[in-house]
């Protein structure tokens, strides 16, 4: 299968479930909704490392929040229950709370699964924090110097997909980095997905574990690694110089596909030579997106 | 599409008349029939039942709407748990007396006490809406734990009295010593209010959950709520301060 003259290999992205919270920041203007936004979803790239997945979803528009303030989506995504509820406390705590203006409300009321978060937070009013329900929700108001800081008592939580992913193969880096960044543009404008590298790109796609120390849990995707072409197996095709991958993760599989059908679409221009994804072998991930399937071919 | 029942008052009442157990406990699943078996009190004439007084018809779907004359009904909605009560005018004392949940909007004026505590009781609303239109006589909202009163006419005197808890939003003129003996109510005042003295003025600032608040009682109760209310600024003042003095006065200001 190819599209407009790019290979679309016959593989598939092996992706997991994970839990996942979508929090909705509001504040007085779009610079402080984005100075929250921007602490709290930072060093959230994987949970190989940081414990936590998280991305902006979406800039909200002020008649689409709870209070009528600029906004933001962001969804924050961890591999286990108990995870999410302490990271959402230690990062809404520690970015939200913190930053001018804002107030931090749940953005999956319908979700059954829910988190105490404002039910944490409260303690740091130190006894002169007062609660309010309105509308069956319960929310908190932290006294903070500023004035007060609202935070809803409880999130929901859904389970979510982590690890959908594809690989963009280039003839050189510059292609590869136009063809990740047009996949990166056309993707984070969609509903329900974050993509949780900087600016949605990785260049350091792992494999699981490591050749030669065995506490590692991931190492250098050596198959992929164009300077390694001659001394490992490799997985290049000829003529590919440089590899960039999109890892997506979303609040549900069909969120996954369509928005790998879209970046997938966008970067499929000059200079690529072939889009692959990472997989495990389909024994370590329940969802698997097969590439020629999302992209509407059959698979050979 | 049908709204509920309709209880339509079949004539004047002449004589006041006790509602306390109509709407008490669990009644939004009832037929119009079981309703009208529904036991009230007449000053007069003793007892009787809701069907002797009120025609009812229509489906149960959570909802009951009382049209009629009912400046002589006292506590009606007393007790109330669940649902949606509808009242198309006046009604007499203690109409959501000790409220637990659901919603009472009452169109026109409510005697003294709404939302009150019994007497001899410690608690009044411990949940659901009361929203009164018109004017509320004294005492409205007495000793309330949780939940949230509305008054858009007058609020009489020693509105929120002794709250424990709950929010009370009074959109027109307020009387004397409106959250005196509060403990950690929240009287949000839109109109002008003169806090008891032993409330203390704390800041003048935008709290985001009267947004919130507002919001809802203006999207769910069509109330008129005015940008300035959401934008604007509140002065907050704590007290009761001869009490726990954490509850407060939010009063809205032009400045």
């Amino acid at each position: 299968m190819k599209i407009r003259g790019v290979f679309i290999e016959d593989t598939f992205a092996e992706a997991f479930t994970m839990r996942v919270a979508r929090i909705v920041i509001t504040a007085r203007s779009y610079r402080w909704v984005r100075a929250a936004a921007l602490k709290l979803t930072g060093f959230a790239t994987s949970v190989i490392g940081c414990k936590v997945e998280a991305g902006i979803e979406r800039e909200l528009p002020a008649k689409e929040t709870p209070d009528g303030r600029p906004g933001v989506s962001i969804l924050i995504m961890t591999m286990g229950k108990d995870d999410l509820a302490k990271r959402l406390i230690e990062r809404v705590g520690q970015t939200v709370l913190t930053c001018p203006t804002t107030a931090c409300y749940d953005g999956l009321p319908d979700a059954p699964d829910r988190v105490g978060v404002g039910s944490a937070l409260r303690f740091f009013g130190d006894g002169f924090q007062m609660s309010k329900v309105i509308a069956g929700q319960r929310f908190w108001r932290i006294p903070v110097m500023e004035g007060e800081f609202l935070v809803q008592e409880k999130f929901g939580m859904l389970k979510g997909v982590g690890g959908g992913n594809f690989l963009i193969l280039a003839r050189n880096a510059d292609a590869a980095l136009e063809a990740a960044e047009a996949a990166a543009d056309s993707m984070a404008v969609l509903p329900g997905v974050i993509l949780p590298f900087p600016g949605g790109v990785v260049r350091s796609g792992s494999k699981v574990g490591s050749r030669r120390i065995k506490s590692m849990i991931a190492s250098t995707n050596d198959a992929f690694c164009p300077t390694l072409r001659a001394v490992t197996v490799t997985a290049l095709p000829e003529g590919v110089n440089s590899v960039l991958e999109i890892v997506v993760n979303g609040v549900d599989a069909n969120s996954i596909a369509s928005a790998m059908k879209t970046g997938i679409d966008a970067a499929c221009r000059g200079g690529v030579v072939a889009i692959s994804a990472g997989n495990y072998g389909g024994k370590l991930g329940p969802h698997h997106f097969y590439l020629r399937k999302i992209m509407g071919g059959a698979a050979e | 599409m049908s709204s509920g029942i309709v209880a339509k008052l079949k004539e004047p009442l002449r004589q006041r008349a006790d509602f306390s157990q109509v709407l008490a406990g669990s009644w939004a699943t009832l037929s119009a029939r079981e309703l009208s078996d529904r036991p009230l009190s007449l000053e007069r004439d003793g007892d009787a039942r809701l069907g002797d007084l009120f025609e009812l018809d229509g489906q149960p779907e959570g909802r009951i709407r009382l049209v009629g004359e009912l400046d002589h009904a006292d506590r009606l909605g007393a007790g109330l748990i669940e649902g949606e009560v509808t009242v198309d005018g006046n009604v007499g004392r203690e109409a959501g007396l000790a409220q637990a949940g659901g919603r009472l909007d009452i169109g026109g004026d409510a005697g003294p006490r709404a939302g009150a505590a019994p007497l001899g009781f410690k608690r009044g609303m411990t949940g659901g809406e009361l929203i009164v239109r018109g004017s509320a006589g004294p005492e409205a909202g007495a000793a309330m734990r949780r939940g949230l009163l509305v008054i858009l006419g007058a609020a009489s005197d020693r509105t929120g009295l002794g709250m424990i808890a709950g929010t009370v939003v009074l959109f027109g003129p307020v009387g004397t010593d409106v959250g005196l003996w509060s403990k950690r109510g929240s009287v949000v005042a839109l109109g002008r209010i003169t806090p008891p003295p032993t409330y203390s003025y704390a800041c003048t600032f935008q709290p985001v959950h009267l947004r919130l608040l507002l919001t809802r009682l203006r999207d769910t109760y069509r109330l008129p709520v005015r940008p300035r209310h959401l934008n604007g600024f509140y002065h907050r003042y704590s007290g009761d301060m001869a009490e726990l003095g954490k509850g407060e006065i939010l009063a809205w200001t032009a400045k």
